[in-house]
């Protein structure tokens, strides 16, 4: 055999699945103490292994959702159908979520393991530039503002017993899904539920809408109420620290 | 935090000797239980190990805890996802964030190790031996050159523990490790709890191993625990650096110098005290090993 030969070999008896691959003599070293087979099992644990020690460091409350026992069997068909694409391993669950939705896991478990990865992808998001406060809006300028959000924000939409079973609490709603942000805070991710309003005000300033068209989200014909929301809500942003800058298009 | 970029500068002009060190370099890895410790206290040590692909991101608690300590002391960086000795391409987005970071911390040295994890466009995460071929060498070797080209400076290879030998090794693991870097040009990072392992994994005397090595090209050491599995010994990095890894240190102290030394703890991570400390020993043992050299030159 040549390299790319005994390395693709190597690769097969390390990351089978279904126990050791035949000719193993030929290709390894056995010893009196220890058989080729058992050798390369030492590698084929350790691969599976580590892969499903990095669910787990990710993916800790849909474990905790789903059992030991069941996580690993979930895990284990994760790792055989989507092996690692990135040189990190704490990014391997990067498609855990979409696999446990492809094999109709309950809704709970997958919408939890979608926050858990958005958690993850908040917490090793570049640091933002720098954090605006709410002095960075003028007054004068305010409708043609517009607003770049710092790298670590997330959003996503989940069942909302994902939220309390990441909490460890009983569901507060019966609503059938909601929207949620997630962020890190210096060092600290957090996230929590939007209301509608909010959301889309967000969504839509995270597009690139100018303040005057993100505000028209809160609408309600009462302009003093319309004014008081917009404010609570785009204070809310500021101390969230979910804002890196203000910028304002030319009148 | 110091951020000089690092000056690129052509391979043939860097010294491939290591100059005589004035005093013992020791240190340890980071690692994400003693994050929260070395941001509120910083860390006792000469030089801190940053396992590259952990920083890659550039932001959050990782990242501060490395600028943090850069601010303070030199960071090696240490990969493992490199892939050095695989068949898949090398991977230009990990050498260019790599080729970043190096660059942002003015990292004293970039390693990876002497093995593969990379099959088909996807990572092991873990360090796979090469076969120990003429074919295998020339192949690490044109790939070494490559990335120190890349990264316009020398790359420090890592020997990997084994529990495997294939059949078609036509050399001897020391022959190969002192070839590769040789031919390469590249330096060699020795980790001892590694040849040690692999000593009795594979029943051959680490001393004879050590006694092979190109002396000039060992520029720094690596120190880890190991577990028995009975039949083999496992490189856990999860407890103590054993008597014999020590023995093995004061030899590499005879055989080479002192050589800036790094106690690596992976699993089950004791208080960053207990490395301190492991680290205090590899530091006394260096600096009695200089003063007994400077005592000799009198």
């Amino acid at each position: 055999m040549n390299l790319a030969e005994l390395q693709r070999y190597f690769a097969s008896a390390a990351t089978s699945g279904s126990g050791p691959l035949s000719e193993l003599d030929r290709v390894f070293s056995s010893t009196e103490q220890l058989s080729a087979s058992d050798r390369l099992g030492i590698y084929n644990r350790g691969y599976f292994y580590r892969l499903l020690d990095a669910l787990s460091s990710v993916f800790g409350q849909t474990k905790r959702e789903l059992g030991e026992a069941e996580f690993e069997r979930l895990g284990l068909g994760y790792i055989a159908r989507h092996p690692s694409e990135h040189p990190a391993v704490e990014r391997f669950g990067r498609s855990f979520a979409e696999y446990l939705r492809g094999i109709d896991a309950p809704t709970v478990s997958v919408d939890l393991a979608k926050l858990e990865w958005a958690r993850l992808c908040a917490l090793v998001a570049p640091n933002p530039s720098r954090v605006a406060t709410a002095d960075a809006i003028d007054p004068s300028r305010f409708p043609r503002a517009r607003l770049r959000f710092v790298p670590s924000l997330h959003w996503l939409e989940l069942d909302p017993r994902a939220l309390s079973a990441f909490a460890g609490v009983d569901p507060a709603t019966t609503a059938l899904s909601c929207r949620v942000a997630v962020w890190r805070n210096r060092h600290v991710v957090l996230h929590q539920s939007l209301h509608d309003a909010e959301a889309e005000a967000l969504f839509s300033a995270v597009e690139g809408a100018t303040l005057s068209h993100v505000c028209a989200v809160f609408d309600s014909g009462s302009p003093a109420e319309d004014i008081r929301r917009a404010f609570q809500v785009l204070s809310g942003w500021f101390s969230r620290h979910w804002l890196e800058s203000v910028t304002y298009d030319r009148a | 935090m110091h951020r000089a970029a690092a000056p690129k500068q052509a391979l043939s002009e860097l010294p491939s000797a290591r100059p005589a060190p004035a005093q013992a370099r020791v240190g340890f890895g980071l690692r994400v239980p003693h994050y929260d410790e070395i941001l509120s206290d910083g860390l006792r040590a000469d030089f801190a190990e940053a396992i590259s692909e952990n920083f890659l991101s550039r932001g959050g608690r990782a990242f501060s805890v490395l600028e943090r300590v850069r601010a303070e002391m030199p960071v090696a960086l240490h990969g493992v996802s490199l892939s050095i000795g695989g068949m898949d391409p090398l991977s230009e987005s990990y050498l260019a964030e790599l080729a970043t970071l190096a660059t942002r911390i003015a990292a004293c040295s970039v390693s990876d190790h002497l093995c593969f994890g990379t099959f088909g466009g996807h990572y092991a995460h873990d360090l796979w031996p090469l076969p120990y071929t003429e074919e295998a060498l020339s192949h690490v070797v044109e790939r070494v050159q490559r990335v120190q080209d890349r990264l316009g400076r020398r790359l420090l290879l890592e020997n990997v523990s084994s529990y495997v030998e294939y059949r078609a090794s036509t050399l001897t693991e020391w022959e190969f490790v002192g070839e590769v870097v040789t031919r390469a040009d590249a330096g060699l990072l020795l980790d001892l709890n590694n040849v040690f392992v692999s000593a009795k994994n594979h029943e051959f005397s680490p001393l004879t191993y050590l006694r092979a090595l190109p002396k000039e090209r060992v520029q720094q050491i690596h120190l880890a625990g190991h577990s028995d599995a009975g039949s083999y010994l496992f490189d856990d990095h999860g407890s103590p650096v054993s008597a014999e890894v020590w023995r093995l240190y004061e030899e590499s102290l005879q055989l080479f110098g002192v050589v800036p030394t790094i106690v690596e703890w992976d699993e089950q991570l004791p208080e960053l005290s207990v490395l301190e400390a492991e680290a205090d020993r590899a530091r006394t043992l260096s600096n009695a090993h200089l003063a007994k050299r400077h005592e000799a030159l009198r």
